[in-house]
């Protein structure tokens, strides 16, 4: 009875990246200008300045932009491809190398989804906005369209100008509609953001002028380009600066709790939902792709941080007061993972770390337009101030429940299964030496009692208990309504589908990450040859990864 | 024809359909559902009671003799790692799942009775289907990974549960703490399981067993390492099954519903430990170091809780730290190498004390009446006495689950201890001492709850003494006008038909373990049966058997002379003079205390300078020096040798020094 249907599409031996296959109708293209197009008419939109109109208008395109993007999926995607595919090329300043080449694999497509998904549900989340509403659908049509563009250019210079222009509306969104410090909090992202941007640009430049001749950025290109080891280095640790800032891995981190704390749930839905993924995706994308062998010296540091961002992101977050901000640090906790998997040299864990990104983008979607609605009710975020409200909103009781329940990894949901399949893919990965794993996997291993500690707390702090008089005194609790309810519903369906049946995700990006693991791996065992040769007797790589002497136990 | 087996997976699946179906109706259609009870309590009834009847016809066949089932398909896959899941039919999860739907069942109907007033009835009902069909699939779950999933679906019910009157802090506080006691065994769980996929490449049972031997004895895998992994998957059923020190999540379970903690922390759920060690049976008989450490938890567990039991004066916290001690009994068999006789004292207690906890519920559901909806009054056996007359039936259903659960023969609860007593009395001789004296322990506080329950007088009308009880439970004390002014009186037919129903196999059960023809022995594993029947000798038996009814009518002596006859003042004559012990045991040994000051506090201070680190420090220091990013950046160029040791030094060292500095600036 036992069917065995692994998928065995290995990498070309050779290590290089297969030849992209083009696109007979332009899907990707269009979903990027779609949304932008959209954005650019919003002004002409008769409107009387309460955003009755212009709300359905919004929701239209971003519905339509979501529908775009099913349909590339569904009509010009393979999964079975590790390669390349939907790939159009103009050559936009030839002399210049820029080219507008687009395309999606297995490790953009998934996240092309989930933008326009959770962009569309964004939309119907800020279905109360009543501050200069064009503005405000204007810049999240924008951001649309630029955040499908980040994931799916295949050009690196290209990748620059999408990466920066994302952040013009999100600054706008967090400085115009954000909370009392909102203008900190927006400078301090831009600050961070635009500032670690830089290194992308120098990265880019750098490996885009190697070599001889016409300058080139497209990503097949620069895939198959040798880098000296020193020069990956260089260029590694500056983009690990400039993708750390925006997953964000500590000590980087300290934008997010401020722009989180101060954003408006509909925002702060693509930030946790998209943002993020960002930093994750552009680690897998460049750091580990393009760069394979700075990659492998690299890696047990990404590790090294990832256990300390599921730590200690998780403590803050149990002593955070500030129901945003909780959720923010959860958020940082989280993504951890992300940083775990990218390091281990296993297809396992490397799609646990790309199926974390995916469920996280939906858990911290669905967590954070919880958290939004819930401030709608009682004005304020302090947990000590509320109590026993569970009484008043029993719907929304429940979607807390059933989304912290989410988060806090159980089985069922997908959250379990993308980090079960980062701790199998790093412990049974035989790069690392055996101490090292246990350590490391038992570190890790503490968030998953720290989680519940938290997020529990918090349920119990908001819901549980009796009724806080005072509190309820000079408020409406009104429980969920149906707008509510579908958006939460319409997040769990995949959050529930995949964490019951993970195949259904993992297999639409299976073939390019077995594709870039090997590659890793590959650049492991080159380094390790030439090491044997030049110092026999001493392994460059395998032997020099030993555990950590000291006993950082000590901390818990 | 198709064999029940084949279709065994429908078992979960019809409660969580159910569940699932109402779940959402009471989202989007709460007023409609709220007001539609009783067809959708018939719906998930029915739902349950088809996987029961399917159970049953899955017991049968196995009885007759049908071969072990399993199905499996690709659940995940990577690389060249593939996940199966499935089930798995044979005699061990038929025993169960048997077991599980009848319990389940008679619960549900008891709910109908016991929640009729409660508005959270639908939600109940809810929460018990999904409950069913969580602990349905543990049992059929071929391999630990699939088991890890449900293990953790059941913990979550029981949150769920356990908080299900939320608006009580105490119980907001339980669900709380038995989430995260049991996260901390699923800690270990969790690295055990992933430890041995390492080791073994495989999360099978059998795989697994074989892999680990074949690896110690190749040399691959260092004997440490083995015993490591072993003890680490026992953390879960540790938490899970309430053993030593992890079992203080239980007694604070009892806020739940007492359906509840008669289901799930009485019968079903805290058994899965017990259940998942017999499952590894192939592993653990492997290394008898592993077997004497379960024998040494469980015996000190079955110990403490019967040690605290003594002291208590809630009648569901006395039924909880029975539960615990009965739990150690069976932790005890497993690891005295009889997985049988820890099954079999799995199946007789399943029965026995969940009759127990329903007629307590009984018992408070008439209390209520008279102290009012006040779980420190309507619990409290100093306001109760002399219910026997009032409740005839469930006085009765509770004397014959006091005298089962004592170990008088021929109730169920002999046989089944009087085996694992004799087991551990081969393997262990000391352990059989610590046990044997439990089983005296056992009965005298079994005896003491029973006596101060039903009989004497009646003493809910107190007034004073009911203030009491709330001053010194810290709750402020209402005017004594708004009291209710009910009758104690029996409860209604779908409380008292569950007690009838498992009163029966409290009593004969025991039948199907006699030590010289157990025909659960033999259904479970036929050679070993064999083996043991061909062994048995009266000569061994009897006096065992005799010395345990001896201890055993001796507590239930002195229980009869304390507490019916008061001959004897035990609070002046033992309490008094040993204070220290008496306090010790009342004190529930102090662990929660410990727990409170150690981890509580400390998780909270360790936590609150954390975030004064990363708000003071972090935030500070990154605001000001950019130049420090691009330092660091320059810096890690010179770490090319891809030293993981020195990025953890750095990193860690880095983080532990500025926690500690905090900590000594902070305080």
């Amino acid at each position: 009875m036992f069917e065995c249907t692994s998928i065995s599409i290995l990498a070309t031996p050779s290590g290089m990246v297969p030849e992209p296959i083009d696109a007979d109708f332009p899907w990707l293209s269009l979903s990027i200008l779609f949304p932008i197009f959209g954005s650019l008419l919003v002004p002409f939109i008769p409107d009387e300045g309460d955003g009755k109109q212009v709300r359905w208008y919004a929701l239209g395109i971003a519905l339509t932009t979501f529908l775009i993007t099913v349909g590339a999926y569904l009509k010009g995607y393979d999964p079975s491809q590790e390669g390349l595919q939907l790939s159009e090329r103009v050559f936009w300043l030839p002399e210049l190398g820029l080219t507008w080449a687009v395309g999606a694999d297995g490790l953009s497509m998934p996240l092309i989804l989930l933008t326009s998904f959770i962009t569309a549900l964004a939309v119907l989340a800020a279905w109360p906005v009543k501050f200069k509403p064009k503005l405000f659908f204007f810049l999240i049509l924008a951001m649309d369209g630029g955040q499908i563009a980040v994931f799916a250019v295949q050009d690196m210079l290209l990748f620059f100008l999408a990466w920066e222009l994302e952040l013009l509306p999100v600054y706008l969104l967090l400085a115009i509609w954000g909370g009392k410090k909102r203008q900190y909090a927006a400078t301090k992202f831009i600050i961070y953001t635009a500032g670690s941007s830089l290194f992308i640009l120098l990265a880019a430049l750098a490996m885009g002028f190697f070599g001889n001749g016409v300058p080139n950025f497209e990503y097949t290109h620069l895939a198959n380009q040798n880098f000296g080891t020193g020069f990956q280095l260089l260029c590694y640790a500056g983009l690990l600066i400039a993708f750390g800032v925006k997953l964000p891995v500590v000590p980087l981190h300290t934008w997010l709790p401020d722009a989180h704390g101060e954003a408006t749930a509909p925002v702060h839905m693509l930030l946790a939902g998209i943002l993020l993924k960002m930093g994750g995706y552009a680690l897998l994308r460049f750091n580990a792709q393009l760069l394979p062998d700075a990659h492998a010296q690299f890696a047990p540091l990404l590790i090294v941080l990832g256990v300390v961002n599921i730590i200690y992101a998780a403590l803050t977050s149990f002593a955070q007061r500030n129901l945003k901000r909780k959720i923010a640090y959860s958020s940082i906790s989280h993504m951890g993972f992300v940083l775990i998997g990218i390091g281990s040299f296993s297809s396992l864990g490397t799609s646990g770390a790309m199926l974390q990104m995916i469920s996280h983008g939906l858990i911290g979607a669905s967590l954070f337009f919880l958290v939004g609605a819930t401030y709608d009710r009682t004005r304020t975020l302090q947990l000590n101030e509320m109590g026993g409200v569970g009484q008043k909103m029993r719907i929304m009781f429940a979607l807390w429940t059933v989304c912290s329940l989410a988060s806090l990894a159980l089985p069922g949901m997908s959250g379990f299964v993308s980090e079960l399949m980062v701790f199998a893919g790093f412990v049974t990965d035989e790069v690392y030496t055996l101490p090292f794993r246990v350590v490391i996997a038992g570190l890790a291993a503490i968030g998953v009692i720290l989680t519940p500690i938290y997020l529990l707390s918090m349920l119990r702090e908001i819901f549980f208990g009796k009724e806080n008089v005072e509190f309820l005194a000079d408020r409406e609790l009104v429980d969920a309504e149906p707008r509510e309810i579908y958006i939460i519903g319409s997040l769990l369906v995949p959050i529930i589908g995949i964490g019951l049946y993970p195949r259904v995700m993992t297999e639409t990006y299976t073939a390019s990450i077995n594709g870039l693991v090997a590659r890793d791996i590959n650049a492991i065992e080159r380094i390790n040859k030439k090491s044997d040769n030049t110092s026999p007797g001493k392994k460059f790589y395998l032997s020099t990864i030993k555990a950590p002497s000291i006993k950082p136990l000590s901390l818990l | 024809m198709l064999s029940a087996a084949e279709i065994a997976w429908l078992i979960p699946l019809l409660p969580l359909v159910g569940a699932v179906v109402s779940g959402l109706g009471l989202i989007s259609f709460n007023r409609a559902m709220n007001r539609l009870r009783k067809p959708i309590a018939i719906t998930l009834l029915a739902c349950v009671g088809a996987s029961a009847v399917l159970s049953y016809a899955v017991l049968v066949e196995q009885v007759s003799g049908a071969p072990t089932i399993e199905h499996l398909f690709v659940w995940a896959s990577a690389g060249d790692f593939i996940l199966p899941m499935g089930y798995v039919i044979d005699p061990l999860g038929a025993v169960m799942l048997a077991l599980v739907t009848t319990i389940a069942l008679l619960v549900m109907i008891y709910s109908h009775g016991y929640m009729a007033h409660d508005e959270g009835y639908v939600r109940f009902f809810t929460y018990l289907a999904l409950f069913s069909s969580s602990m349905l699939g543990l049992i059929i779950s071929p391999n630990l990974l699939e088991i890890y999933v449900f293990w953790e679906l059941v913990g979550m019910c029981s949150y769920l549960l356990v908080g299900f009157w939320y608006d009580r802090d105490g119980a907001a506080h339980a669900a709380q703490k038995a989430f995260v006691v049991n996260r901390v065994g699923d800690f270990g769980l969790l690295l055990g399981i992933l430890g041995l996929f390492w080791a073994t490449g495989s999360f099978d049972f059998n795989g697994i067993a074989i892999g680990l031997s074949d690896g110690v004895s190749s040399g691959n895998i260092p004997m440490w390492a083995a015993l490591t992994l072993c003890f680490l998957v026992f953390m879960g059923p540790m938490a899970k099954s309430a053993q030593f020190p992890l079992h203080v999540w239980l007694p604070d379970a009892m806020e739940g519903p007492t359906p509840i903690s008669a289901l799930i922390h009485a019968a079903t759920m805290v058994a899965a430990g017990v259940f998942l060690v017999a499952r590894l049976e192939p592993l653990y008989s492997q290394f008898p170091f592993i077997g004497l450490l379960i024998a040494i938890f469980g015996t000190i567990t079955c110990f403490l809780g019967a040690s605290i039991a003594l002291t208590q004066m809630d009648l569901k916290k006395g039924l909880a730290y029975s539960t615990v001690s009965q739990l150690g009994y069976m932790m005890l068999a497993m690891g005295c190498g009889a997985p049988i006789a820890g099954m079999f004292h799995l199946v007789t207690h399943a029965c026995f004390k969940a009759m127990l906890f329903l007629g307590s519920g009984s018992v408070i559901h008439a209390m209520e009446e008279v102290v009012g909806h006040e779980p420190i009054l309507a619990q409290d056996m100093r306001l109760m006495g002399g219910l026997r007359k009032k409740m005839p039936i469930t006085s009765i259903t509770f004397l014959i689950g006091c005298i089962a659960i004592s170990g008088i023969p021929p109730l169920a609860g002999f046989w089944s201890k009087d085996e694992i007593l004799g087991h551990a009395f081969n393997a262990f001789p000391i352990l059989w001492g610590v046990g044997f004296l439990t089983a005296g322990m056992t009965a005298f506080y079994m005896f003491r709850l029973y006596f101060l329950t039903f009989e004497g007088s009646f003493r809910g009308e107190d007034q004073d003494l009911q203030k009491e009880l709330l001053i010194a439970a810290g709750k402020e004390v209402e005017d004594s006008e708004a009291h209710e002014t009910g009758e104690i009186h029996e409860s209604t037919w779908s409380m008292s038909a569950p007690l009838v129903v498992l009163a029966i196999p409290s009593v004969l059960i025991g039948f199907l373990g006699t030590p010289w023809n157990s025909a659960f022995a033999k259904f479970l594993n036929l050679d070993e049966a064999l083996e043991t029947a061909a062994k048995f000798s009266w000569g061994e038996f009897l006096p065992l058997a005799l010395a345990s009814v001896a201890i055993s009518i001796a507590g239930i002596s002195l229980a009869t002379l304390a507490y019916y006859l008061n001959r004897i003042n035990l609070k002046s004559s033992v309490a008094d003079r040993f204070s220290k012990i008496n306090n010790f045991f009342a004190n529930k040994w102090y662990l929660d205390d410990i727990n409170e000051k150690i981890f509580v506090k400390g998780s909270r201070k360790l936590a609150k300078e954390v975030l004064e680190v990363d708000a003071k420090v972090v935030d500070g220091v990154v605001n000001l020096t950019g130049l420090l990013t691009l330092g660091s950046g320059e810096g890690l160029k010179y770490f090319e040798t891809g030293r993981a040791q020195f990025y953890a030094l750095i990193v860690f060292g880095g983080v532990i020094a500025l926690v500690a500095l905090f900590g000594v600036l902070g305080s």
